[in-house]
């Protein structure tokens, strides 16, 4: 069965690899000039570095569009276009019939099925995310954190696209049809990892939360404060902390002495009492937020002293040292519902379709 | 020896609706039968449960003695091909072989090779692009190469034109000959069945309407025309299948073993055609005066 499973699935198996090894030659010979370029213009950098870090990121910007487009499409690819047809196709033209009255028992076509599928799937993506992984090494190190290319670099990308494939051959087997199926196993796709990043990710390990002192906020500080308007709405304070270098910040809060976070309502009353020389309204002609720096001179500046010293911010982050705990339990949680849905389809196929 | 097929209050439900209910039949084996029923009768639903795509909702069936979904000893012994002869557009005839080779233990492959010879199929050809004729032929090659102790065809003919067709059964019957296999074909067209079935099973509405060799069939029934008379003066020992009365004269279709006496019949035999429309008239009339009497009408 494995030889069979494998011969109806050569050819987008080749076709893939080819695609793979084109993606994987033009990486190769960009990603060495880039070694070069890191060597010659960041690595021993004394003076004006800032400048040989931009020049070096904004390097190819055409191989850094392309992976990262690859890197976010492959894996639901790999779901719509190998997963849900696996068995759709089948029940669709009535193979299903021929193959389910050879000699061959239906547990094991489908499992010999899924495994196939599922080991060209593991390929490609670990290829690919090891290329992408590899080509944007020194990209990485210099970005501001490892967390805001989370899903697009080392061995989450796998995992989601293992459960891409998993979870599109259930909604085949379900569905019965090709095109339905693709489209629903991009839209389970895209919920799940939606699910994942905004509602589930950050509260998988219990966030640091620190307390930062306003005083000496600035561009270069790790809190930045203002006054201003937004969205036509009165005078309000922006504060905003970032944790320590390479966190992930998940919030970021003005509090009070006692630790509670700031209302509007406390706001509007400190501005009255503390800042009675600022324009608490917005200026009637420009529309959308405007600020007024903390740099800016007069009233201003001394209201935000005032706030510097009542106030302070409470950021929310998860440290930097998380990150492959983060990567693992992401991992983890892919393979996981990927296996639940290997196992949803063996029943299905084999119970259910009957 | 065990019956080919054999059913007994077999029912299959698909959602609420029941494709087949209370089914006993038993076919045996050694024959080529003919398994005949309109459209919705639930000849696909019976052949599918025999071969073990479909469990049965209620009752139990035997195919050769087992289990039809009991694994692969089973599946090896049952060839089947399934209506409109699915094959894998994108594989070449010669990967279709392949498979055949490598999904089945028992696989006669020079079998396969001379008969796709034959044919003249190109086995670089995807299936694909085969005529509908040709694709029956390689679905029925693969079915029997597994070397079959009982072979299986859902509809093999009816998609097929009347060419096709009479080179299908043809193959068929060489085959039959040859390997000596147990056949259960189902057809909605009596006329695809009589030249190559020996043994016939009507089925209306998941119900056998009439089982038996039709040889024998053909020679217990019998056609009577004479004067205009009452049915109920019919001898005991015929039964009255089917009866048309006309102004001053009456044709019956009736069931005896005996000789008929009564010398005022003219007497004249039926074809099969006749006797299976006349028994699925009968099913379908009784079905529709009492529906509780456990039958479906087909749908």
């Amino acid at each position: 069965m494995t030889r069979f499973a494998w011969l109806q699935s050569r050819t987008q198996t080749l076709i893939a690899a080819a695609l793979l090894a084109t993606v994987a030659v033009a990486a190769a010979i960009t990603g060495v000039q880039l070694s070069h370029l890191y060597s010659s213009l960041v690595a021993h950098c004394s003076s004006g570095c800032d400048l040989a870090i931009g020049q070096f990121l904004s390097h190819d910007t055409f191989m850094q569009q392309a992976l990262e487009i690859l890197a976010r499409a492959v894996p639901v690819l790999l779901g719509i276009f190998w997963g849900a047809p696996l068995l759709a196709r089948e029940f669709e033209s009535g193979t299903y019939r021929l193959a389910w009255t050879q000699g061959v028992t239906r547990p094991r076509w489908l499992l010999t099925k899924l495994a196939v599928g599922g080991l060209a799937t593991l390929t490609v993506a670990g290829v690919l995310t090891l290329t992408i992984t590899w080509w944007y090494r020194a990209h990485d190190k210099l970005g501001t954190t490892a967390y805001a290319v989370f899903d697009r670099r080392d061995i989450a990308p796998v995992a989601y696209a293992l459960f891409a494939f998993a979870s599109g051959a259930l909604i085949g087997a379900i569905a019965r049809r090709t095109v339905p199926a693709m489209a629903a196993t991009l839209g389970v796709f895209v919920f799940a990892r939606v699910a994942m990043s905004a509602w589930i990710r950050p509260h998988l390990l219990t966030p640091i939360h620190e307390t930062l002192s306003l005083q000496g906020a600035g561009p270069d500080a790790p809190v930045h404060l203002g006054l201003g308007f937004s969205n036509g709405g009165p005078l309000r304070v922006f504060a905003q902390g970032d944790g320590p270098p390479n966190s992930w910040a998940l919030s970021s809060h003005l509090i009070d002495g006692a630790g509670h976070q700031v209302s509007s309502g406390q706001m509007a009353a400190f501005f009255h009492q503390h800042c009675p020389n600022v324009n608490l309204q917005p200026p009637p002609s420009p529309t959308g937020p405007g600020m007024v720096r903390g740099t800016a001179a007069g009233p201003g500046r001394a209201c935000l002293a005032q706030v510097a010293e009542t106030f302070r911010v409470l950021v929310t982050y998860q440290p930097a040292n998380r990150y492959w705990t983060f990567q693992w339990l992401e991992t983890g949680i892919f393979v996981a519902l990927a296996l639940a849905a290997v196992g949803a389809c063996y029943w299905w196929v084999t119970r259910r379709t009957n | 020896m065990t019956a080919a097929v054999e059913t007994s209050a077999l029912g299959k439900r698909y959602g609420r609706r029941w494709a087949l209910t209370d089914c006993t039949l038993s076919v045996p084996r050694g024959r080529v039968v003919g398994l005949v029923g309109p459209n919705g009768a639930g000849k696909s639903t019976l052949m599918h449960l025999a071969v073990g795509l479909l469990r049965p909702s209620a009752g139990t069936i035997s195919v050769l003695g087992g289990d039809p979904g009991s694994g692969s000893a089973q599946l090896a012994r049952v060839g089947f091909l399934a209506q409109d002869s699915p094959t894998y557009a994108r594989l070449t005839v010669g990967q279709h072989l392949q498979m055949g080779q490598w999904l089945n233990l028992t696989w006669d492959s020079d079998f396969a090779a001379s008969r796709i010879d034959q044919l003249g199929l190109d086995l670089n050809q995807r299936a694909g692009t085969l005529s509908g004729g040709q694709r029956a032929q390689l679905a029925l090659t693969l079915a029997v190469a597994k070397r079959p102790e009982l072979l299986m065809l859902d509809e093999p003919v009816a998609a097929l034109d009347p060419l096709a067709r009479r080179e299908f059964l043809q193959t068929l019957m060489e085959v039959v000959a040859v390997r000596g296999v147990s056949v259960v074909l189902s057809s909605h067209l009596i006329a695809d069945l009589e030249r190559v079935c020996d043994y016939l099973v009507v089925l209306v509405a998941g119900q056998v309407a009439l089982i038996g060799e039709v040889d024998e069939l053909l020679a217990c029934h019998h056609r009577l025309t004479g004067s205009r008379r009452d049915p109920l003066r019919i001898p005991a020992n015929q039964l009255v299948i089917e009866e048309s009365h006309a102004e001053k004269q009456s044709t019956l279709l009736v069931r005896t073993q005996d000789p008929i006496l009564d010398p005022s019949w003219a007497v004249s035999s039926v074809t099969l055609d006749d006797l299976v429309l006349a028994y699925m008239r009968q099913a379908r009339d009784a079905a529709a005066k009492s529906p509780e009497c456990g039958l479906v009408v087909a749908r």
